[in-house]
């Protein structure tokens, strides 16, 4: 059904953040459009502890005090306690900021402030467990190629079975499944090859090239 | 003006919420004085001008002073040419302010989409006709039903 308005958009976006957290640093060869394959690529070391995290026809919820629809601007914005909740995550923050696209078209800004809480299980049962100030998601067509980078800053924080990784900037690209981190300053897991380059190459203006992998 | 929620998937919330206020103006403009069980039917243009295009109904719809217009159990449908649901809009209780171009109410809104694959409820709301700004103020809750994944190719 074609019909579903922007507001599923804004649960996608959610989700679009989500993903970005289970996957982003040092994920290669990622499916960009499969989370079950991402979240698989990202623990195959680790046998799978629970069962499956549904991914079929929950629904999924959004809830706020507040929400503004500026229809003129183009924005929805969701106000006060924002939960997303759906099958493979949840999602708290303070504000959920969603540029519209026109009609027919793709959400190319989202923007999750305040004390933003990420939650995900993949397939396999694992968590993610992701804490930052603010989820920016970005999608970019330049020349053919496209960038869907999100970006983590104010204190961005991943923590799941492989180790909990901080940094200033954490980044990830989910056209490419390219993640990086810029100014990595904690790391911490006895699973997690500390030092070990990752093998995409970092974006430009990344101060530090090494990429612990932790997905 | 046709108002088509097929490819407007982003957009569907925005354009129902366009057609919630003009369908108030249209009930502004075709009461005259109280009224009770009330409906209102738009049609579309030729070639489909046989086919309802929105219906708008209430229990009753009673001028008030300062240019306001009251509305109880309001209730919105848009229909698409075929005939069918597109969306519906339902308040118990609402205030439309015929000369600044609002409409608001304490009470509950609920909005679906005709399939119910999309639904959201609010407690009060003001929606501001001249800036086009629709806010809930209290309870915000959407349910979005199906696989999301599937529709937007992510």
């Amino acid at each position: 059904m074609n019909k579903i308005c922007f507001i599923a958009l804004i649960a996608l976006a959610g989700a679009w953040i989500l993903r970005a957290q289970t996957n982003m640093a040092g994920t290669n060869a990622v499916s960009t459009n499969a989370v079950a394959e991402i979240l698989a690529l990202v623990t195959t070391n680790t046998p799978p502890p629970q069962p499956p995290a549904p991914k079929t026809n929950a629904p999924t919820k959004i809830d706020s005090d507040t929400a503004d629809f500026d229809l003129n601007g183009r924005q929805a914005v969701y106000r006060g306690n924002v939960r997303v909740d759906s099958p493979q995550m949840k999602l708290t923050c303070a504000q959920l900021t969603v540029d519209l696209p026109p009609a027919g078209g793709r959400i190319q800004h989202v923007v999750a402030e305040t004390n933003v809480v990420i939650d995900a299980t993949d397939e396999k049962g694992e968590t993610n467990h992701v804490t930052c100030d603010k989820a920016v998601y970005d999608y970019k067509v330049q020349e053919s190629m496209t960038n869907e980078p999100i970006t983590l800053t104010g204190n961005p924080q991943v923590v799941n079975a492989q180790g909990t990784n901080t940094a200033d900037v954490i980044i990830w690209d989910r056209a490419t499944g390219h993640g990086w981190e810029k100014n990595p300053h904690m790391v911490s897991s006895p699973n997690v090859n500390i030092g070990k380059t990752d093998t995409n190459s970092p974006a430009a203006g990344t101060n530090n090239p090494l990429m612990p992998k932790l997905f | 003006m046709k108002i088509k929620f097929h490819n407007a998937v982003p957009a569907a919330l925005i354009v129902a919420a366009a057609w919630f206020a003009a369908t108030l103006v249209r009930a502004q403009q075709n009461t005259a004085g109280h009224a009770s069980n009330f409906s209102s039917v738009e049609y579309f243009d030729a070639p489909h001008a046989q086919q309802m295009k929105s219906r708008m109904s209430g229990t009753e719809a009673s001028p008030q002073p300062g240019g306001l217009l009251a509305i109880k159990q309001l209730k919105l449908e848009e229909f698409d040419v075929e005939g069918k649901l597109e969306a519906v809009a339902e308040a118990p209780d609402c205030v439309y302010d015929m000369q600044n171009g609002m409409a608001n109410s304490p009470g509950h809104l609920k909005m679906r989409t005709g399939d119910g694959n999309l639904r959201i409820e609010g407690e009060g709301f003001l929606w501001r006709q001249t800036n086009q700004w629709l806010t809930i103020s209290n309870h915000v809750q959407t349910v979005i039903q199906g696989a999301l994944e599937s529709k937007t190719g992510l």
